[in-house]
């Protein structure tokens, strides 16, 4: 919007927009354990946090692909709902012939492939994301039905479901170590390798960055293949977990993980942002809507809280840095 | 290769492509007439376009909106919010002051939508979904999760039944909002303005467009149609429900890109909506008589968007060219004409 200027912009932003920027979900996070902990004397108990975190797997694990979109400039993948689905559908459907293991492998396949489909789509056919990913998402979800009747499917394998649900020394369940390892793995390359690399250079300006020779259409295919590939892994967790799966149980995830990574003030514009701060922001939600519910308030109208969160998360940012860019 | 690159550069395929709209919707007509009994009959037609209304009314807010160059996701929600105001205002207010309040509902979620992207800065995709969220959840406190109902079933009759045995008041409102849009975007220096915001806002600004009033604008007009959707839909049942209209605004994208309009802003039309609906229609009409499952139907539209839209980027990444029905008419006759002249200059 504004005219450029002869000095990088990063000299001109005021302390107070930089530091502003990078402080405040740290700040905002432990002023929620604050006000959480004064509310209620259960928020702050093991049992309590452990479920936060148990909560929050499922979603975060879709966080990490939906940051790699981000960054790379890809707006937004809108197939998380199918993704997820397929993942579950198949992981279910499948286990009385494969086993858990083989159909889980299975079910995290096929959504690799649809996250390959859209990867193609958005990065080498140029595609608009958002259009392209809600008529993928619908083929998919679709094709996932038609395999299964269109019906809820049961699983028969508890034996799997308390693998997941079970607890290390007692204390951390093993699907939030699955999903730690996740998170590790997906900031470890966004931040040390030459792919996490090209991805702040694709998001930040394509065609300078196509221009030093780097694979642009492929490093945004790959985002999109990530994601995809990992929300079906996060609905295959969640098919076993819960040992039933129905083609709607992933909506609302893709709703979930965008807020996570705009809460966590990843930008919709791409080249910034980290998967960290994306969890981060995942964790604010996931603690403010933990309080919501231990005071009582309904799942729906918590959608008043979240809508609100979201909004201000962005305005803030932008506010910020646009003052920093002008002083 | 060489020979799919020939097909691809012909002017038939550009023909085929830019007219697209025109061309899905008569092969989808002629398959439905084809394998459904009674498909072309009157009945049939207007029960079809009766149900493809209150669809058709958020598609029209959503061309604007995407002509701007924004998205709206919160459609739906607004739809749901202003039903509810409707119905649950009639014992206190009475009917028509409730349906006014649902329209003036209608209108304030917009101009917050607006508010959000113009004055915010927000991006238009996440404003949306933040203000979808909240108007979902608005409705959901207001009525406690539960469908409420009116006090006059008969009222609602006013939208559906047919006027003169033919079209039902919510169809004939839908056509003349096609029809009005269409005369603003085509003949209103408004409307030409729009997609000048839409191609590029900074420009447009440059140009002496007001920008910023016309994406407020756009995102008012949106809501408002959502709105008179709502009171419609929630009218003709006589019922306001917190779940209303949750998967309308993907549908109404899809009928819009359908219809040639761009993701991207600065092109589209509302003939082209008009077009997007109706093959969306006769789809469904189409597969509901043949009892195909409801994800079968999903595949097949999301294949046909999915198509279209490939197509589109294929044929506007090769050179551009004028390819209307006029266009091309124009070209022929020229082309005679200049043959006739070569052979009489010839000897």
């Amino acid at each position: 919007m504004s005219a450029p200027t002869s000095q990088p912009r990063v000299m001109q932003q005021s302390v107070f927009a930089r530091q502003g920027t990078r402080l405040a979900l740290p700040i905002s996070i432990v002023l929620i354990l604050l006000v959480g902990a004064l509310l209620s004397d259960k928020f702050l108990t093991l049992q309590n946090l452990t479920n936060v975190l148990i909560n929050m797997s499922i979603v975060g694990i879709i966080v990490v692909g939906m940051t790699f979109v981000f960054v790379t400039r890809g707006l937004a993948d809108l197939s998380v709902p199918a993704t997820v689905a397929v993942g579950g559908l198949l992981v279910l459907g499948l286990q009385s012939s494969l086993g858990t293991l083989g159909a889980a492998v299975v079910g995290v396949l096929a959504a690799a492939i649809a996250g390959a489909v859209n990867g193609w789509l958005v990065g080498y056919a140029g595609l608009n994301p958002v259009i392209t990913t809600l008529a993928s998402g619908t083929i998919v979800l679709g094709i996932a039905q038609v395999f299964v009747g269109g019906v809820i499917v049961y699983g028969d394998d508890p034996q799997a479901q308390d693998f997941l649900t079970g607890r290390v020394f007692g204390v951390v369940p093993v699907i939030v170590l699955i999903f730690i390892a996740v998170v590790a793995m997906g900031h470890l390359l966004l931040s040390r390798t030459v792919l996490g690399r090209w991805s702040y250079a694709v998001g930040s300006n394509p065609f300078a960055t196509q221009a030093s020779a780097v694979p642009v259409r492929r490093v945004r295919a790959i985002a999109f293949l990530l994601t995809g590939t990992l929300a079906g892994f996060s609905g295959v967790l969640l098919g076993v977990t819960l040992q039933t799966a129905r083609p709607g149980i992933g909506m609302g995830y893709e709703f979930d993980a965008i807020t996570a990574v705009v809460v966590g003030g990843v930008s919709l514009l791409g080249g910034s942002g980290t998967v960290l701060r994306a969890i981060g922001g995942l964790l604010f939600v996931q603690l403010l809507t933990n309080i919501m519910v231990l005071q009582g308030v309904p799942t729906e109208p918590q959608g008043i809280v979240k809508g609100v969160l979201i909004a201000g998360a962005v305005a803030i940012d932008v506010a910020l840095r646009r003052r920093g860019g002008r002083e | 290769m060489t020979s799919t690159r020939h097909i691809l550069d012909s002017e038939v395929f550009h023909a085929l492509v830019r007219n697209r709209v025109v061309v899905i919707l008569v092969s989808t007509l002629v398959i439905g007439a084809t394998l459904v009994p009674g498909f072309l009959e009157f009945r049939t037609a207007s029960l079809g376009l009766d149900r493809m209304a209150t669809l058709g009314l958020v598609a029209i807010g959503l061309t604007v909106v995407l002509i701007a160059g924004q998205l709206d996701l919160s459609g739906g929600a607004i739809l749901a919010l202003s039903g509810i105001a409707t119905i649950g205002l009639q014992s206190q207010l009475g009917q028509i002051p409730a349906a006014i309040v649902g329209l003036a509902v209608g209108v304030a979620a917009g101009a917050v939508n607006g508010f959000l992207v113009v004055v915010l800065r927000i991006n238009s995709l996440v404003a949306t979904l933040a203000s979808l969220l909240f108007f979902r959840a608005l409705c959901h406190l207001i009525t406690e999760s539960r469908p409420i109902s009116g006090i006059d079933p008969l009222f609602g009759l006013i939208v559906s039944r047919p006027i003169g045995g033919t079209f039902t008041g919510r169809t004939v409102l839908f056509f003349a909002m096609i029809v009005l849009l269409h005369l603003w975007l085509t003949r209103a220096v408004a409307g030409r303005q729009l997609f000048a915001v839409g191609s590029n806002p900074a420009s447009a600004e440059a140009s002496g467009i007001r920008s910023r009033a016309y994406l407020f604008g756009a995102f008012v007009f949106s809501g408002t149609m959502a709105g008179v959707a709502g009171v419609i839909q929630s009218l003709s049942v006589n019922t306001g429900s917190p779940v209303f209209g949750e998967r309308i605004v993907l549908v109404a994208i899809a009928a819009v890109v359908i219809g040639g309009t761009r993701l991207e802003g600065g092109r589209g039309s509302a003939l082209g909506t008009l077009g997007g609906l109706l093959t969306i229609a006769a789809l469904t009409t189409a597969m509901e008589y043949q009892s195909v499952p409801a994800y079968l139907q999903d595949i097949v539209t999301g294949v046909i968007l999915l198509l279209l839209i490939l197509l589109d980027r294929t044929v506007s990444s090769s050179q551009r060219r004028d390819v209307t029905l006029a266009a091309l008419w124009r070209r022929a006759w020229a082309s005679r004409q200049l043959k006739e002249n070569e052979r009489t200059n010839a000897p």
